[in-house]
């Protein structure tokens, strides 16, 4: 199913030509770059209700437009920087970009109104070497978008996102065994 | 509306379709008058009208079908050859079907008895035919029939010459009035009811969900400036959109039950025991989505009840009960829940087997099991795994299910418990909410969030202070109406890291040993499944009724919150699973005692 999402991103890509569209916000000091049509919207960021007993990265919960959306915070999730409690992320006033699939729904905190960028498609660098810590997984990386002073690595959010669900999974089988 | 207003309105929506199907039926047969299929099923049309008619206690429809049957009855047995004019009196009889089956909602007075006694003397003369000329019956018709109709159609007077014994001189005055009447006929009739996707209804109490929350959030903004009344109007109209969209969603447990006889029968069958099955409460009205969430789980309780409960009719002989085994599946309205039993007369739940088992499955040392009473013990065979059955059979016996009922229940926020007597029997009881939208809950704060407890699940409130609790083992303890319940600081339990649940020893202390003497202790005392704990809290606020959203991903597998509301200042409320925390407390403490 991932290979399938993987894909069909690409082809997205492919199918636009030339030029496509990303939304880009900063985590830490760099620019990250999402595809347009994984983002529905991007709000101010409403209360956050914290959920007992859910991964550190993941904030809790909050009303956006009636609906119950997680939110989660990319910076403390990618090891950028020391996870912050909820009650502060409810005290500062930041951004939340709204993602959404047939299957998911999730907020990603950002503290920086996001930009749009149409990028020319073969400003993607796909084949990218990292220096891989072993433990983390970087699959969701997609490749750099290398402009005129700017970098911006392209991430696939849903990646990110089963992964999340891969780790509850896994969790979930340790607890019942 | 009263029930019988109901059952009338669905004994006419159903009547308005039958007779449609009739009249499309009648027309294809005049099409192809050899083909027997419309002619079995307007047989089996009429004669289902025919049944819930009488059922009703609508006579004359019931009688009137039951002729139109006969001479269905007739022309299936070829004894009646079908022509023009046959088929004329036949759309005319189901004509005035449908004129009998409107007038049940207009009360309009219906002149059927001049067709109806046409069609009582084709069959009379049917029946004159054969015995005067069995060895040619086509004939017999063919001569009767254009004479009754010919007559009866055109003239009245002729009707009540051919028809002089039955219906008397009324039925010739009140004929004379309906026959010139043909142009009513050609209405056409719409039923009054509508069918609806569920998947619509759906979407619209989740809508009618959210005008609601909204509601309490605008009245909850203005609470200050306006005064009480102001909102009432809204409230009122909210409130009852709210329940006449629940009052929509609401199906007869009838609906599920009469599924089991057969169910009952084949399950009695592969067993080789006699199983009878009685229902009661079938009116019982509850959500179509919870009927559907707990069909699985009766499913698995009635064949439990036969594979476990109920003995082999050898055993029950001698045992000295009637070889024939009984359930009973009753359903009872009670506020806003819904109780199902499940009962049977078998042989009951051995609670010295399930001790056995318990220790031998190492959930129990022999201590505890002595300690544990037998009412206790039996809840056991909720515990995932757990079978007692000595032979594995296709029905039962492979050490799921009961746990998976129970799973069921817990996600509607139900309960089981479990009444049961060595040789007499065992009752399985669910206490299911009748409607899912709309929730009773207790709000309480913990760590300033607003959490929201089902009342279904609290018994009481209490304040106590440090001094009342006892630290025993690894958990806390405290007293209420004389009895030993386990407490929890419910702090300690979401503080918990989410991956270790419950291992690390003392950590349900840990607010405990920090709180001051003097200060007061907000406990909520829970039951679930006949077991009571307490809960600690930071600050009790209201009582609310709250319209409970499911979690979505990634927090759908979340165990200690069930689903979330929204609060009137916007902030999300989530609702706490009280089957799960019950799960940890006790389960907990069955790991500590195998350690």
């Amino acid at each position: 199913m991932q290979d399938k999402k993987e894909s069909k991103l690409k082809q997205e890509m492919e199918h636009t030509g030339e030029s496509l569209q990303l939304i880009v916000f900063k985590l830490g000091e760099e620019d990250y770059g999402i595809h347009i049509s994984q983002i529905k919207e991007v709000v101010l960021t409403p209360n956050i209700t914290k959920m007992p007993q859910t991964p550190p990265y993941v904030k809790g919960v909050a009303n956006i437009r009636g609906n119950i959306i997680g939110i989660m915070d990319l910076e403390e999730k990618f090891g950028i920087r020391p996870g912050i409690t909820t009650d502060e992320v409810n005290q500062r006033s930041n951004y939340t970009l709204v993602i959404e699939s047939d299957t998911f729904k999730m907020g990603a905190l950002v503290t920086e109104v996001p930009n749009t960028l149409t990028i020319d498609a073969s400003a993607i660098e796909e084949e990218v070497d990292l220096v891989h810590d072993k433990n983390v997984d970087t699959g969701y990386i997609k490749g750099i978008v290398k402009l005129e002073g700017q970098l911006v690595i392209l991430i696939d959010i849903f990646r990110v996102l089963t992964e999340d669900e891969a780790e509850k999974i896994e969790l979930a089988q340790n607890e019942t065994s | 509306m009263s029930k019988e207003n109901e059952y009338r309105e669905i004994f006419l929506a159903e009547a308005v379709e039958s007779h449609e199907e009739l009249n499309r039926l009648i027309t294809e047969l005049e099409k192809k008058p050899d083909d027997n299929k419309p002619v079995d099923a307007i047989f089996r049309i009429t004669h289902t009208l025919k049944g819930n008619a009488s059922g009703m206690g609508f006579k004359t429809i019931a009688d009137f079908a039951h002729v139109v049957e006969d001479i269905f009855s007739a022309i299936r047995e070829k004894k009646l050859a079908l022509d023009e004019q046959i088929f004329s009196s036949l759309f005319k009889s189901i004509d005035v079907l449908g004129d009998l089956i409107h007038s049940v909602k207009t009360g309009a007075k219906v002149q059927y008895r001049g067709i109806k006694t046409k069609l009582e003397v084709i069959l009379k003369s049917l029946k004159e035919g054969e015995q005067s000329a069995p060895e040619d019956n086509e004939e017999a018709n063919s001569n009767t029939d254009p004479s009754t109709k010919d007559h009866s159609i055109t003239t009245v007077s002729n009707q009540n010459r051919i028809a002089p014994s039955d219906h008397a001189a009324n039925t010739v005055q009140k004929e004379s009035m309906s026959e010139p009447e043909p142009e009513e006929n050609a209405k056409i009739i719409f039923s009054d009811h509508v069918q609806v996707p569920v998947r619509k209804l759906d979407n619209l109490l989740n809508l009618v969900g959210e005008l609601v929350i909204e509601r309490d959030r605008i009245i909850g903004l203005n609470a200050e400036n306006m005064g009480g009344n102001e909102y009432s109007r809204l409230n009122r109209i909210s409130s009852d959109l709210q329940y006449s969209v629940m009052d929509v969603r609401l199906v007869q447990v009838s609906f599920l039950f009469n599924k089991f006889h057969r169910i009952v029968r084949d399950t009695a069958n592969q067993e080789n025991k006699s199983v009878s099955l009685t229902l009661k409460g079938t009116e019982t009205e509850i959500d179509r989505n919870i009927l559907q969430i707990i069909s699985d789980s009766l499913i698995h309780l009635i064949r439990n009840a036969i594979g476990h409960g109920i003995e082999s009719i050898v055993d029950r002989k001698n045992a000295g009960k009637p070889a024939e085994g009984h359930l009973t599946l009753k359903a009872i309205s009670e506020s806003d829940a819904v109780i199902i039993d499940v009962s049977d007369d078998g042989r009951g739940v051995d609670a010295q087997k399930i001790r056995e088992k318990a220790i031998q499955k190492g959930i129990l040392t022999e201590a505890e099991a002595k300690n544990f009473s037998d009412d206790d013990i039996v809840l056991m065979i909720f515990e995932p795994g757990f079978s007692t059955a000595d032979n594995i059979s296709e029905i039962s016996g492979r050490g799921v299910g009961m746990d998976v009922v129970k799973k069921a229940l817990d996600s509607i926020g139900g309960t089981i418990s479990i009444n049961t007597h060595k040789g007499v029997g065992t009752t399985f009881s669910l206490r299911i909410p009748a409607s899912m939208a709309v929730k009773g809950t207790l709000l309480f704060e913990l760590k300033n969030i607003t959490y929201a407890i089902p009342l279904s699940y609290t018994e009481a409130v209490l304040s106590i202070h440090k001094k009342d609790i006892y630290k025993v083992s690894n958990g806390l303890v405290t007293s209420h109406l004389g009895k030993t319940i386990p407490l929890v600081f419910l702090k300690d339990i979401f503080e918990l890291s989410y991956a270790n649940l419950v291992n690390e020893s003392k950590i349900l202390h840990k607010t405990y040993d920090r709180t001051s003497a003097e200060k007061a202790l907000n406990i909520v005392i829970v039951s679930y499944n006949s077991r009571v704990m307490g809960i600690a809290v930071d600050k009790l606020l209201q009582q609310k009724e709250i319209v409970e959203k499911p979690l979505s991903k990634p927090f759908d597998n979340s165990k200690m919150i069930n689903g979330v509301t929204i609060l009137g200042n916007g902030h999300v409320c989530p609702v706490l699973n009280v089957a799960t925390l019950f799960n940890l407390i006790f389960i907990r403490n069955y790991t500590n005692k195998k350690n």
